[in-house]
């Protein structure tokens, strides 16, 4: 497994992207840090503090955005000048493609609990049950990934694929109602619930917060669902670009 | 032994034919200089050499492999640099080189040492540890080439690596190059700079619309285009020159008197130049002599015309 | 005024320009109101940030050109620095006006409840030229226009929030409150209440004084660097 001695590399390129460090660690340590000042002592219909609340929103927020570093990854090794190289090397390019994914799922959700771990330590966020919000977070980060590497392989043009990459991210955000309030049609009714990764992850943790399984797992399988499906569409899809 | 054997291959992009029939054998130990106007197919011979790119006719033959020419044991034995310069700006010069040598398979100590071998022949020891996004354009380049040398092939393809760096750095690559096949490895380089061309490699392979259209040494090569000579001689007396008596001497076909030099126009092998010489010094003195022959690049505008190739950037 | 029209052509050039620049704009007109807060309707308290995500990007075209090295051509063209950069300015600033026009008018055509329309366009043309200006002093220590414009999407969120644009400033602790202050994203949210609630004119006079003096100091501070 020549792919293996990879895998340093790439966490290194990865470790040394500022942009991204900035986008999914610095700014929502920012934001998280200032909602929890002006939100402290306040609380939701639950009785939940509402800092605690928007903590766990922020985190899950940024999880959509965690696929950009894979995609940039994989474009720039395998789609732009560097194709020659990297296909002239010994070794096996699609496994190559799976690390990069893998070390990105890692590295998101790696940043996704450093935000648990901050919140904790230093604003005194209390987190329900750590097990499955790490868990939620990954399914997070691995349809993220597998979204943004759809829109790389199904567009000739990167820059409109991140663009789309954006939308995913903004558009959920707007469609979960973060902004806003949505109309209320049928529409509007199913992106912000079960047609929404972000409403289902937050709907999964909560679930589990109070102990309702079933539909924590209802809420989380559904995300299960959707990465299976586009893990195939983006195989093929994959497959037919990279051919 | 013959390393790389291309015959009978043909590729197309839709209509547009980019491999017409191929044929080429690469011998060990030989440095192919492989020039063409842009568009000539020259990167998709090397595509389709590498297995990069399919082909829809001929054979591709490898190390004396035709069955699985592009097998992972072959491509250990290759080495690609590449046109663009090919090096990941996140990691450091000797990280590069490490993920590399990593994919070759080398491990351990001995990859160390090959590592840092690679940096040393590439004049970049002592900058290692920086980025190459600090590097000079010809640094970067030197790194692009380590990047294929550290697991030492038997075969290195170069496809165009001196392009836009100073003199200094194009020479220590060159340097390089040369070095390297008396290290035994086998080099298909390609350029369009025919002096280049004309320092290093020992065969030519001219390549124009998909097919190869000429091959051979340098000399080979110019020796197909040669069909006159032309010498200026510059003298201290220009009226007393035997103009008519230069125009009798056979081979000749034109002398014209410019000022104080004279130009002699006769035909390739003639071998005149001492009788002219003796000649013009019997009525003068002469100051200096030039003999144009033709080089390269003329073999290469006579093969593949002159007129501007823009259609490929359409 | 040929780079003037040049600007203004390639500000519509490309798609997600076309879209920042002609869709966002009209989908602010249409959102809803919201309950207790904002107390304009939504599309108008945010756009706010449509105009200062529209100014950088507008500004990074004169970012592009330093990246690939088109300024250095103008540099020996027989135009100034100053003609470049404010015939660029004016263009921005002419596509900026006509969306903040957009904007208010479709919304009292649409029937939005905008209090004083005539006020609330004044005050967004003023937050326009404060971006604008922020913009171009932002780019003017950058030389890569993606890393330019990712690092402003991140940090210009932060100064959304702090200003008080999309969170009511009074739920903020003291400190921030006293520190929102010095974000022009505050004195935008401060002009959105006064067409609301403000009675004294000199108000709103102050209100926009500021946004102008942001606009003056920016500027100054991105036009004087002219890296080639």
């Amino acid at each position: 497994m020549r792919v293996l001695s990879t895998i340093k590399f790439t966490v290194l390129r990865m470790v040394r992207n500022y942009i991204v460090l900035l986008l999914l660690l610095v700014v929502p340590i920012l934001l998280i840090t200032f909602f929890s000042y002006i939100l402290s002592g306040v609380t939701t219909e639950t009785g939940v503090p509402l800092r605690d609340e928007n903590a766990m929103q922020m985190v899950l927020v940024f999880q959509l955005f965690g696929g950009s570093i894979v995609m940039y990854m994989i474009y720039n090794d395998l789609f732009t000048e560097n194709k020659m190289r990297i296909y002239s090397l010994p070794f096996n390019q699609t496994m190559y493609a799976f690390s990069i994914m893998l070390c990105g799922a890692v590295y998101s959700i790696l940043l996704g609990v450093i935000l648990m771990v901050y919140a904790q330590l230093v604003l005194g966020v209390v987190w329900g049950n750590w097990v499955w919000t790490i868990y939620i977070i990954s399914l997070m980060a691995i349809l993220s990934i597998i979204v943004c590497l759809i829109f790389t392989f199904s567009v000739k043009k990167y820059k409109i694929a991140e663009r789309l990459s954006e939308v995913y991210g903004v558009g959920f955000v707007l469609l979960a109602g973060f902004f806003f309030p949505m109309p209320e049609n049928a529409f509007f009714d199913f992106f912000g619930t079960y047609g929404n990764p972000l409403t289902l992850s937050i709907g999964a943790v909560h679930e589990m917060d109070q102990s309702n399984l079933g539909e924590a797992w209802f809420q989380a399988n559904i995300l299960l669902g959707a990465i299976i499906i586009l893990f195939m569409v983006m195989l093929i899809l994959g497959r037919r670009r990279m051919g | 032994m013959t390393i790389a054997s291309m015959q009978g291959v043909v590729k197309r992009y839709s209509s547009d034919i980019a491999l017409d029939y191929v044929d080429l054998d690469i011998q060990e130990g030989e440095i192919i200089g492989l020039l063409g106007p842009n568009g000539a197919g020259k990167t998709t011979l090397i595509q389709t050499l590498t297995g990069m790119t399919p082909f829809e006719r001929g054979k591709v033959e490898l190390f004396g492999q035709s069955k699985n020419p592009f097998s992972i044991q072959n491509k250990e034995r290759m080495g690609l640099v590449t046109q663009e310069i090919t090096v990941f700006e996140e990691l450091t010069a000797r990280e590069n080189l490490h993920f590399f040598a990593g994919v070759y398979g080398l491990k351990g100590e001995e990859k160390k040492r090959r590592v840092e071998e690679a940096l040393e022949f590439v004049g970049l020891g002592d900058k290692g540890a920086k980025m190459p996004t600090k590097f000079s354009g010809g640094m970067k380049r030197r790194l692009n080439i380590a990047c294929a040398l550290t697991h030492q092939p038997r075969f290195l393809i170069m496809d165009e690596p001196t392009v836009g760096i100073d003199p200094q750095s194009r020479n220590y690559i060159l340097e390089t190059v040369k070095k390297l096949r008396e290290n035994g490895t086998t080099i298909l380089y390609t350029t369009h700079y025919m002096e280049e061309v004309q320092a290093i490699a020992t065969r030519v392979v001219i390549m124009d619309q998909g097919q190869i259209i000429k091959e051979g040494t340098v000399e080979e090569l110019i020796k197909t285009v040669q069909h006159e000579e032309k010498m200026k001689i510059d003298v201290t007396d220009a009226d007393s020159v035997p103009i008519n008596d230069l125009e009798k001497i056979a081979g000749v076909k034109k002398v014209v008197l410019s000022g104080s030099q004279i130009t002699i126009i006769s035909a390739v092998g003639s071998g005149n130049l001492d009788r002219i010489l003796t000649l013009v010094k019997e009525y003068t003195g002469v100051l200096g002599i030039q003999a144009d022959k033709p080089n390269l690049e003329d073999v290469f505008l006579t093969l593949t015309g002159k007129q501007l190739r823009d259609k490929g950037e359409e | 005024m040929t780079i003037f029209k040049f600007a203004l052509k390639r500000s519509f050039s490309n798609t997600t320009n076309l879209i920042f620049l002609t869709l966002f704009p009209i989908a602010c007109i249409f959102l809803p109101n919201g309950e207790d807060w904002p107390f304009l309707p939504y599309g108008y308290q945010y756009f706010g940030i449509l105009i200062l995500f529209v100014g950088i990007r507008l500004a990074t075209i004169i970012l592009e050109d330093r990246e690939k090295g088109v300024v250095k051509r103008l540099a020996v063209a027989p135009i100034s620095h100053f003609q470049y950069l404010s015939q660029n300015l004016l263009a921005y600033s002419v596509i900026l006006i006509l969306q903040c026009i957009l904007v208010v008018f479709g919304g009292v055509l649409y029937g939005q409840e905008l209090y004083q329309p005539g006020w609330l366009l004044f005050l967004f043309v003023s937050f326009s030229f404060a971006s604008l200006a922020i913009a171009l002093a932002w780019i003017s220590i950058y030389r890569k226009k993606d890393v330019s414009f990712l690092v402003y999407m991140s940090l210009i969120f932060i100064v959304i929030i702090l200003g008080g644009l999309m969170i009511p400033i009074e739920i903020f602790p003291d400190l921030l409150k006293r520190i929102a202050i010095i974000f022009p994203t505050f004195w935008l949210a401060e002009g959105l209440n006064w067409i609301v609630f403000g009675e004294n004119i000199l108000d709103f006079l102050l209100i926009n004084g500021v946004l102008w003096l942001y606009t003056i100091i920016f500027i100054i501070i991105g036009s004087t660097r002219k890296i080639y």
